[in-house]
């Protein structure tokens, strides 16, 4: 780390090169050697590549391929149905009690996808809260590929949402405001001049959208199964947990998923470098936004109908069955009982050693990756180095690497007799892997911000003798702040109830929220699993919403 | 910038000195439910001041973690919940062979010189009181139409003792019995966990072949459940726990095993409505002896696993 003050791109292209490679390319390194060596978890490099042919010769595979593939394009279109209009109207007009529906539409980020699940299955199913109120039940939508995309895509379409929403507002009606004056409909300038303009922030929700799709467990597991529906996830899962345990086979149906991954991140790059997406270009911009006019109701209607389904079912499904004494004394007042809560609280089975676990977890996750996130996207974006298209796709490899083969990769690449010293079997192998897990979001982000800021200012700064460094600080930093600190919020959110990776790779003794919900359910005890899991959720909405109020007060953040 | 990179550099390789120190405790990986083994470690710690390590996951991710470190192992007693495991664990050579003294009343079919029986738990019909469905009695009963799509069968590709079952009366009937019940609108519905919580919400009436002990917890609790275990004959599945060979400290684990086949440790077992191993603990819920077990050779029913399941998941379809 000599930084010498040469320029400003060194230090920081070493900083995300550095941790890249710690937290990236060896967990990723380990999981390639394993699909080529299947004996690498005994220590031996006998016999490679003898596991590739049986693996890609399984005629189910072209299925589990196909499958991943339509429901990964089924969630991101409607995701995009439902987010980008509400995102353009959140951006272009003033839309009334605006930060109560950010507020709102920011929690099915915070409900963990497979609890999500669980809520509308519990609503849907036949006898289920839907039934017991108004005497009908939804489960042959439920369990099809239609009722898992919209279970999908009400738990990611905010990702989109949230991008749509700060990218059009950048971009700002200033440039449709010209093209009208020479002559555009409001419809046409929209379309012709603020979409377009607003694709980087667009195509990066997208990407993370599909990527999540194709790597998302829980919903396939629990709704496609039912439906014959095998995606390569569940088949990866079945591989490593059904003995004897097949890792070089599920190694290498995880590097065809991040191939998958990577072809959708090789071609939004692609849409994106074909033309400048420049437009913070230090010139003031009209913050004002229009009035909704006689769009109010509509618009109003499609807010609250987005939010009932995607908050407002999954949160009063799981409130229901936590405030139950019994699952099967249904909804009545007579079966209503804090106990789950009670039990919670009072540490029963180790519930607020979880809750602090995950949650310092989340805090340096979202630090380390914030941090690796915002260098390697400056080093992207802002210099020439050479090299820096491998930084980038090596902030896109985790995206697609199923959280249980990031456990698998790190056991293998930590655990090592020869190494003198290691971090597995401690806390910071959770870290590890949250960060290895979580680093595409923030990079994503921030690149996405850097595409937006014209090379100009950087230029005018170091014009005026400011140091590479100090106009990073001064000048870029500030600029992306909004975009990495949501980011890095999201990634606070996402590690503090990250699942699959946490139960295999946990260090003995020590439990999440996460692993504390899953046993619970394993065991029955559905209700107390969903106290917990409401509690997370609260705190997990509560948390970063106190600090961004903090952040704003103190000035650090504009809006 | 590069202060905090510091830190967090600094952080890292004194967690992994610290990591490096070694400490003589026991390290348990277990797939038992986490209360017995939190119960199990506390009174093992309270009477020999040996600290335990536990990790606690379901067999097949258990055994995923011990794959992925075989390099460096660092498990000392392993409990499954399948039996299957010390019998493949034995042939590899990674067991320790040991008879504890405090297992002389285990029977003799739930010991082997190198695995015992922590506990037992049996396969029923998990069946949802208030379902409005006649009781069934018999696995055959839910092939009648009052249980049309009232049937959960848990997925035996995820589950040791499923597979036995179903093994065992497939080969009865040449899959007659799953073909009837796939006729009735049964399906196969995930894990043990997830087969069950359909049944107590009633959205389903019964699961075919449901893990008894976590059905009795639940019941234990006021769910309005019960297990019916079919005079016809259903199979058990016994808990070995195992001492493996690259154990360093293997006279802890020792320790580890005598605690568990104790008074004190079979009644936490008990406790947790698995038949304990030993015959002379009395436990609050049907014994092996109440039981009758289905008659079936196990190595023959693992030998044709694959093809058994290919024929399970040609009736059900899909996967």
């Amino acid at each position: 780390m000599k930084a010498n003050g040469v320029t400003g791109a060194a230090p920081a292209a070493w900083l995300a090169i550095a941790g890249l490679v710690l937290v990236v390319a060896v967990p990723f390194i380990a999981v390639v050697l394993q699909g080529i060596f299947p004996n690498l978890g005994q220590g031996s490099f006998s016999g490679p590549f003898s596991s590739l042919f049986a693996t890609l010769a399984d005629s189910a595979l072209i299925g589990m391929a196909g499958n991943t593939l339509l429901l990964g394009g089924c969630v991101v279109l409607a995701s995009a149905v439902v987010a980008v209009p509400l995102g353009v109207f959140r951006a272009l007009y003033r839309i009334p009690y605006a930060p109560f529906w950010d507020v709102v539409l920011l929690v099915p980020f915070m409900i963990p996808p497979y609890i999500a699940t669980l809520g509308w299955i519990m609503t849907l199913q036949p006898r289920g809260y839907l039934q017991q109120l108004v005497g009908f039940n939804l489960a042959p939508f439920l369990f099809s590929l239609f009722g898992m995309t919209l279970v999908m895509a009400f738990n990611t379409f905010p990702v989109v949402y949230f991008a749509v929403s700060r990218t059009v507002e950048a971009v700002g009606s200033r440039y449709a405001d010209v093209g009208r004056v020479f002559g555009a409909t409001p419809a046409r300038a929209f379309w012709r001049i603020t979409l377009p303009l607003s694709a980087p922030g667009l195509a990066a929700s997208l990407m993370l959208v599909f990527a999540a799709a194709i790597e998302e467990y829980g919903t396939p597991a629990a709704l496609g199964r039912r439906a014959g529906f095998q995606v390569l996830v569940t088949g990866i899962d079945l591989r490593i947990t059904d003995w004897p345990i097949d890792l070089p086979g599920a190694a290498i149906l995880s590097l065809l998923l991040v191939a998958m991954s990577l072809v959708t991140f090789l071609a939004q790059r692609w849409i994106l470098s074909r033309r400048s997406y420049q437009t913070v270009g230090g010139k003031p911009t009209a913050k004002d936004k229009r009035p909704l006019g006689a769009l109010k109701v509509p618009v109003m209607i499609a807010f609250a109908v987005v939010a009932f389904l995607a908050t407002g079912v999954p949160l009063l499904a799981i409130l229901a069955t936590a405030l139950s004494r019994t699952i099967s004394g249904g909804l009545s007042l007579g079966n209503l009982s804090l106990n789950n809560f009670i039990l919670v609280f009072g540490n029963s089975a180790g519930a607020v050693g979880a809750l602090v676990n995950s949650f310092s977890l989340g805090i340096a996750t979202a630090l380390i990756t914030g941090l690796i996130g915002v260098t390697a996207a400056y080093t992207v974006v802002k210099t020439r180095m050479r090299g820096r298209m491998t930084i980038d796709v090596m902030t896109i490899l985790p995206n697609a690497l199923p959280g249980i083969v990031v456990a698998v990769g790190l056991i293998l690449a930590w655990n090592m007799p020869w190494l003198p010293a290691t971090p597995y079997n401690t806390a910071f192998i959770l870290l590890l892997a949250y960060c290895c897990i979580l680093l595409p979001q923030p990079v994503r982000y921030t690149t996405a911000a850097f595409q937006q800021i014209g090379d100009n200012l950087e230029a005018a700064a170091r014009v005026f003798g400011a140091s590479g460094i100090t106009a990073f600080r001064r000048i870029l930093l500030p600029l992306v702040f909004p975009s990495l600190a949501s980011a890095m919020l999201l990634v606070f959110a996402l590690a503090s109830r990250e699942l699959v990776a946490s139960v295999v790779v946990a260090p003995v003794g020590m439990q999440t929220i996460a692993t504390f919900i899953w046993r619970q359910f394993e065991q029955g005890s559905i209700g107390l699993g969903m106290a917990m899991a409401f509690i997370a959720i609260v705190i997990t909405t509560l948390l970063p919403l106190l600090l961004l109020t903090l952040l704003r007060r103190s000035g650090l953040v504009a809006e | 910038m590069l202060k905090s990179l510091k830190g967090i550099t600094f952080g890292v390789v004194a967690a992994a000195l610290m990591a490096g120190v070694a400490h003589a405790d026991v390290t348990v990986y277990t797939a038992g439910p986490q209360s017995l083994i939190d119960k199990l470690s506390a009174g093992f710690t309270k009477q020999t001041g040996i600290k335990v390590n536990v990790f606690q996951a379901t067999t097949g991710k258990v055994m995923a973690r011990i794959e992925a470190e075989a390099a460096n192992p660092v498990v000392d007693v392993l409990v499954s919940a399948s039996w299957d495991t010390a019998t493949d664990f034995a042939k590899r050579g990674w067991l320790v062979k040991y008879s504890s003294p405090n297992a002389a009343k285990v029977p003799d079919f739930l010991k082997t010189d190198s695995a015992v029986a922590q506990g037992i738990s049996a396969l029923g019909i998990a069946w949802n009181t208030k379902s409005g469905t006649p009781k069934p009695t018999e696995w055959a009963d839910l092939t009648k139409k009052e249980y049309k799509d009232l049937v959960n069968i848990p997925d035996p590709a995820q589950s040791g003792s499923s597979f036995e079952l179903t093994a065992a009366l497939a080969g009865q009937d040449s899959f007659k019995l799953f073909n009837d019940l796939k006729a009735n609108g049964a399906i196969i519905a995930g894990a043990n966990a997830d087969a069950l919580n359909p049944v107590l919400q009633g959205a389903k009436a019964a699961v075919f072949g449901a893990v008894d002990y976590i059905t009795l917890a639940a019941k234990a609790k006021g769910e309005s459940i019960d297990v019916i275990f079919p005079a016809s004959g259903t199979v058990i599945a016994p808990r070995p726990a195992m001492i493996l060979n690259w154990s360093k400290n293997q006279d802890d684990a020792k320790k580890f095993i005598d605690y568990m086949l104790s008074d004190e440790g079979q009644k936490a077992v008990a406790d947790e409505m698995l038949m304990p191993a030993r015959t002379d603990i009395p436990a609050n819920r049907p014994l092996i002896s109440d039981l009758k077990l289905l008659k079936y050779d196990t190595a023959a029913v693992y030998g044709k696993r694959k093809e058994t399941l290919a024929e399970i998941t040609k009736i059900y379809g899909g996967k």
